[in-house]
């Protein structure tokens, strides 16, 4: 059996997409009931039906991208004292990497923005991270790419 | 004649939009004569310096006299034969004033004050020799929607000093959705903090600004440079204080990309090699390379760098950029910014770029400086095998590849924060040899044809 694609959320992003859901769902509702154009003007299908046909799409393929992350979420949580030495989903983690120093938030790939500081669980450095302690050092290795990496302060 | 035109679309322009638009257009082509006057292939000094001038003549007069290397002044001879500072402003006044003219005419059309601003105080500074405030101003503005980049800016005409600066002006549209994508890989690159090298002064930068635009026009050095992107100003006090705009002309890089960088490509590496990457990744490619070696610039600003290294500043700062640039995709492939794929294009590309730098110098000497960076990088990757070659054919190890990046961007960084300038010249004279690019001019020849 193929396992499901789990879905890691902040609790704030979970209730923004599910306000997104539900407005998309309404917006559904409101076009195919209030909004059809007329279908066809002589044997052609009108440019009018064709780009509301296009919308609706577009529309319907969110709400399925919305349905399924829904579905399929789980809630990051903050882990309890004793075991926020470890680096888990939403801790913030300073590290030393190439006479660099760098810090970031853990994030699920959903809510990834390495502009803003938070970096996806499943990137190279998120997946070399993840269940480490302050102080250890790892080598963050892809077939390019090979960065030693220390852990210097883990916070949630 | 060095104007370059490229062909950009203003159809969505107002007229008032337009006849702004033509005006900048006119005040850029009337810099090139100024250019010619100060351009002379022939001397290391152009036409900066009397040619019967020698270097140690010079150094010793600016000693009395620091007008002598000032950035902004030529260097003649009086009647009694003494060197003399003649600054810019003042021989090229007739010239000048039709190009203020324009700019005040193109100030009163725009609806953007701060561009009003701008435009009138680049049009008196032009006439007035003190470019400081306008370039304040400059600095000081978001991105709007036109840009002029107008005066006497880049050195590189000064092969003596590195000092005085040559005219060149570009007039750009911005492209809006591209500065937005590439200002949040700016954060990214920017987002962490770089060890400095003890005893180094290198200084920070008070701000990035970086944007994407399609030039109209290019004229003076910038044409005959045919730069695919800068970060201005140069001057390393103005930046730490107000900061920097590193500019990406896409127009430029198309005409680059399609001209030489694809072209490159295509001769030098493996058939079968060359299937695996698409034109449209390779462009991609070709414009981070430019954006991140524009953004590194922020990274490497040293105060004593240029009074140390003098004529060899630009040949380790260039290069360093571009290094330092590739170096940078490390940690944006472990953020998962980019992927495996585009780093190896990104590498690609920078070889390919480095080839065009030493066919560029072939046709025009001036660019040399780009060219010996270029040559240093390709040593290095050949003498680490990082490009297998054989019968002028190349397959790259991207492993090997990154390594030397890695390497060279920390010799670079001690020449740049640190070096001598005999330390600096034995590195160059050591790596810089042109023949690792003249063993392909077979495979180049119909690149070279062009």
């Amino acid at each position: 059996m193929i396992k499901k694609k789990k879905f890691y959320l902040t609790k704030n992003r979970l209730e923004k997409i599910k306000e997104e859901y539900k407005k998309f769902k309404e917006l559904l509702r409101f076009k195919t009931q209030e909004e059809t154009p007329t279908l066809l003007h002589s044997d052609d299908l009108s440019s009018t039906y064709l780009s509301f046909q296009e919308d609706l799409n577009l529309l319907k393929k969110r709400i399925f991208e919305l349905e399924n992350i829904l579905k399929n979420a789980e809630l990051i949580k903050i882990p309890p004292k004793e075991k926020q030495d470890v680096i888990g989903l939403g801790a913030t983690i300073l590290v030393e990497m190439d006479n660099e120093i760098d810090e970031f938030t853990l994030v699920g790939t959903i809510e990834a923005d390495p502009s803003n500081k938070k970096i996806s669980n499943e990137s190279p450095i998120g997946k070399a991270l993840i269940n480490k302690k302050v102080g250890e050092t790892i080598e963050i290795k892809t077939p390019i790419v090979k960065h030693i990496c220390k852990i210097l302060k883990i916070s949630y | 004649m060095a104007i370059k035109k490229f062909k950009v679309d203003i159809t969505e322009f107002s007229e008032k939009e337009k006849i702004l638009f033509e005006k900048l257009i006119l005040a850029a082509e009337l810099i090139d004569p100024l250019y010619q006057k100060q351009k002379n292939e022939r001397y290391p000094g152009a036409n900066f310096y009397p040619h019967d001038a020698s270097k140690e003549e010079i150094e010793q007069t600016a000693k009395k006299n620091p007008k002598i290397l000032d950035p902004y002044t030529f260097v003649e001879r009086n009647k009694s034969g003494k060197l003399i500072a003649i600054p810019f402003h003042k021989k090229f006044r007739k010239e000048l004033k039709p190009i203020n003219k324009l700019l005040n005419e193109a100030a009163k059309l725009t609806e953007d004050s701060y561009f009003e601003k701008y435009l009138k105080h680049k049009a008196k500074s032009l006439l007035r020799g003190r470019y400081q405030e306008s370039e304040i101003i400059w600095l000081a503005k978001g991105p709007c929607k036109l840009s002029i980049v107008i005066g006497p800016i880049e050195r590189y005409l000064d092969k003596l000093f590195f000092k005085k600066c040559a005219y060149q002006a570009w007039v750009g549209i911005l492209n809006k959705k591209k500065t937005n994508e590439a200002t949040k890989i700016k954060n990214i690159v920017l987002i962490s903090q770089r060890k400095v090298l003890p005893e180094s002064k290198k200084i920070d930068v008070a701000k990035l600004a970086v944007r994407i635009d399609k030039s109209a026009i290019f004229s003076g050095l910038i044409a005959d440079f045919m730069f695919t992107g800068t970060s201005l100003p140069n001057d390393v006090n103005l930046i730490e204080k107000y900061g920097s705009v590193s500019t990406v002309f896409e127009t430029s890089l198309d005409e680059k990309f399609g001209k030489d960088q694809f072209p490159i490509f295509q001769a030098v590496f493996d058939k079968d090699f060359q299937k695996s990457y698409s034109k449209e990744e390779l462009y991609e490619a070709s414009l981070r390379c430019v954006l991140l070696h524009e953004i590194s610039h922020a990274l490497m600003y040293y105060k004593d760098a240029e009074d140390r290294l003098k004529d060899l500043f630009p040949v380790v700062e260039e290069l360093f950029g571009y290094i330092l640039g590739i170096k940078c995709c490390g940690p944006l492939l472990l953020k998962g910014v980019i992927s495996q794929k585009e780093l190896e294009a990104i590498l690609i590309m920078h070889i390919c770029r480095n080839f065009t730098w030493w066919l560029d110098s072939l046709k025009d000497p001036d660019v040399s400086v780009y060219a010996t960076g270029a040559a240093i990088a390709q040593n290095f990757f050949f003498r680490e095998k990082a490009i297998k070659t054989k019968e002028g054919i190349s397959w790259p190890d991207f492993t090997k590849l990154f390594i030397c990046v890695d390497e060279l961007s920390h010799v670079l960084e001690y020449h740049l924060a640190l070096g001598s300038y005999q330390e600096t010249k034995k590195f160059i004279e050591k790596y810089g040899s042109f023949n690792i690019f003249s063993q392909f001019s077979k495979q180049l020849e119909s690149v070279l044809r062009k």
